[in-house]
């Protein structure tokens, strides 16, 4: 029997938010689960020393971070190898993914075949990628030594020296990814209102102008964007070393991520790379913020 | 009322869940084949232990080999450890040093008819320590020269074989006829290392075989062995061959032997399989023997009980039963035994199908006169800190014998 003037435990407002939550929990579990989980457990580990084939675990305090930091100095050239290879490759995706998103953003005859050309690589297996273009730096018998030698170059041994084998990772991985960004690009040059550049252009400024006053500020948001996620992906950058270099040639090619995945599941210093885990997580958060502040700064 | 019938549910369901190992015996075997024949002899095997063993049941769970030690340490690590599985000669010793293993001594001296002493001492070096046997090679694969039979014919070679039957393969002609069988504006070469990764993944398949050729080792009593007279003229040997002879397909190129593209490469006799579709007469020929003499290189792999397993006993059980007379015979057709008595059988050098019996003897011979790779505690951090060190080796314009003291340099703190 229902007690008189008692309200509802259940209320529309209890409601909502009932099935707010329940519409938010497969991924917030997911979440809390795979994500937020394993990165405090790597806090925790980066403060141990854990051997998992014996299961011996000791509490070793921020001596990882010395050893990382102080004592090794392989940390130190895999930190400029990384360096090297996010200066390298951000300039260069974005730059030839806005040249591509400024040719492709328009309508014309063949736009969607072109867009699809250049985005194909992104979707393309990793694996497949490094197997093909293995062939094609080979030294001598490479495609891409062969038409170098049709101009008079004679091109180096691509993936067996350091400085080259930075180079040709690093432009094979602008080649994979660069898609990516066109189609972020071209969403945010679609985005802006051609009222702007009819406006400039009635006023007598040229494409150069137009580009350089009107669209290229008014993509700014945008190129923070991808400066950001570009950034922080060539630090994360794992795959591509693994399959065409394994880090080598003489470590010329040995960043960050792979470094972390050879001390973890090849050394089995399960402690040690939780700390270097943390090290590039605390470079990756630095940089983000430096380029908001940067960002704040220009839009002030 | 309620309460009880809900007392009495969760009460049953746990008494189902408890009871439910008791009633089954369930050994998880972790392999890195997923090769159907492997697995239909393996559980073939498994078939007669589960007969005399009412209630048990073997399952073999597969992980590929590229990842299996990291699965299988991560499995460990995270309290779902497989009872038994295949072991990697070079991971052994991590394993047996973070008693990870189990030692298996008492089971297999104190199994009826097993015969310990069948195994040879050589071939059991790699899994014991102290006395204490912690492994059993099921594989014991010696390295042989594959060669081109029809690009030997074509150059009026003989081969090496033939060489090998008279007496006369060593690193000296085996240097020689790789440099004859060469064609460098066709992209041929004369010697191709194991699988093509010789300068990156397989090293150590690449510079062993004729380090012990010439009398040398890698390492051996924590000294490094590279720096040695005898390892450094077997590198230089090598390196003649890459850069001044032009014979061995040099790094950065994508050679393949089993497409024509070179006369010889070394491998494991289990490739063989790959040799039917590769349109070309071949055949399989010892290592070429150096100064030191015939000195056959072998690569292991072992079968281990986990220390962290449940069922112990029953695993260990399981180990001997598989590695018995009986059972080592019927995977000879696959993986090459350590058992003396089955390897001077007819058993074995009629197994292969597709190598005929008398180079069979030759990998027989192979495998009781060969050594095993050298091994280490701390392989893997070895091997990484040598690896651009021998990236450095392997340019055309290497001091040599400067690149061999920079890899002993590398090594010895982790020696």
């Amino acid at each position: 029997m229902a007690r008189a003037g008692r309200a509802p435990w259940l209320t529309l407002q209890r409601r909502e938010a009932i099935e707010a939550w329940l519409f938010v929990s497969p991924t917030l579990i997911g979440f809390l689960i795979f994500f937020l989980g394993p990165l405090i457990a790597v806090v925790f580990y980066s403060v141990s020393e854990w051997n998992l084939l014996s299961g011996e675990q000791v509490f070793v305090g921020m001596a990882n971070y010395h050893d990382a930091l102080r004592e090794n100095p392989d940390f130190w050239h895999v930190i400029r190898n990384s360096v090297i290879f996010a200066i390298g490759l951000v300039p260069l995706n974005m730059a030839l993914a806005l040249t591509l998103a400024l040719a492709l953003s328009r309508p014309f005859r063949g736009v969607v075949f072109f867009r699809t050309v250049f985005f194909a690589p992104v979707v393309t297996s990793a694996v497949a990628w490094a197997i093909v273009w293995k062939f094609l730096l080979q030294g001598e018998g490479g495609t891409v030594n062969a038409l170098l030698g049709y101009v008079g170059i004679d091109g180096p041994n691509w993936l067996r020296e350091p400085d080259w084998a930075m180079a040709a990772v690093i432009v094979t991985r602008v080649i994979k990814m660069v898609g990516l960004n066109m189609i972020l690009y071209i969403a945010a040059l679609q985005a802006i209102p051609r009222d702007y550049e009819e406006a400039a252009r009635l006023e007598g400024a040229s494409g150069w102008q137009i580009f350089r006053m009107v669209t290229w500020p008014l993509l700014a948001p945008a190129t923070l964007i991808i400066m950001v996620i570009t950034t922080i992906g060539s630090f994360k950058v794992f795959d591509h070393i693994y399959l065409m270099t394994g880090g080598g040639p003489e470590n010329g090619t040995l960043v960050l991520a792979y470094y972390i995945y050879e001390q973890a599941f090849e050394f089995f210093n399960v402690g040690y790379a939780s700390a270097l885990a943390m090290i590039m997580f605390v470079i990756v958060l630095a940089l983000t913020i430096v380029q908001l502040i940067l960002r704040q700064k220009g839009a002030a | 009322m309620r309460a009880a019938k809900t007392r009495l549910t969760v009460s049953l369901l746990a008494l189902c869940l408890a009871s439910g190992p008791a009633l089954a015996e369930n050994l998880r075997f972790t392999v890195w084949t997923g090769n159907e024949a492997h697995l239909k002899m393996l559980n073939g095997i498994a078939e007669g232990f589960e007969a005399a063993h009412e209630g048990t049941q073997v399952t073999f769970e597969t992980i590929p080999a590229g990842d299996y030690v990291q699965k299988l340490t991560f499995q460990l690590a995270g309290g779902n450890p497989p009872d038994l599985g295949w072991m990697f000669e070079d991971s052994m010793p991590a394993f047996v040093a973070a008693k990870a293993v189990e030692p298996l001594t008492d089971v297999l001296e104190n199994t009826e008819g097993y015969d310990l002493a069948d195994f040879s001492e050589p071939a059991m070096g790699l899994w014991k320590k102290d006395d204490e046997i912690y492994g059993v090679p099921f594989s014991t694969s010696p390295f042989m020269i594959f060669y081109n039979k029809d690009m030997f014919d074509a150059a009026g070679l003989e081969d090496p074989l033939t060489l090998a039957e008279k007496g006369e393969w060593n690193m000296t002609k085996f240097r020689e006829v790789a440099k004859a069988l060469t064609r460098s504006g066709e992209r041929v070469w004369g010697f191709e290392f194991k699988d093509g990764q010789g300068y990156d993944t397989r090293i150590m398949h690449a510079v062993m075989p004729p380090i012990r050729a010439y009398g040398g080792d890698a390492w051996a009593n924590g000294a490094c062995g590279f720096d040695q007279p005898e390892a450094v003229e077997a590198i230089k040997t090598l390196h003649g061959m890459v850069f001044e002879d032009k014979s061995i397909v040099p790094p950065g190129e994508q050679g393949d032997y089993f497409s024509g593209s070179s006369a010889m490469t070394i491998n494991q006799i289990s490739r063989a399989s790959k040799m039917p579709e590769a349109g070309f007469a071949w055949g399989v020929a010892p290592l070429p023997s150096g100064p030191a003499g015939e000195a056959p290189v072998i690569g292991q792999a072992g079968l281990v009980v986990f220390a962290k397993s449940d069922q112990k006993e029953l695993a260990k059980e399981f180990v001997a039963w598989m590695t018995n007379k009986e059972n080592v015979a019927v995977m000879a057709q696959f993986f090459p035994p350590a058992r003396a008595s089955v390897l001077d059988s007819d058993a074995f050098t009629d197994a292969n199908s597709l190598i005929p019996a008398e180079q069979m003897k030759n990998v027989a011979a192979a495998i009781k006169n060969g050594k095993v790779l050298p091994s280490h505690q701390r392989a893997p951090q070895i091997l990484a800190a040598q690896k651009p060190k021998f990236d450095a080796l392997w340019r055309a314009d290497a001091d040599v014998e400067a690149s061999i003291q920079a890899i002993c340099a590398a090594i010895k703190p982790q020696l």
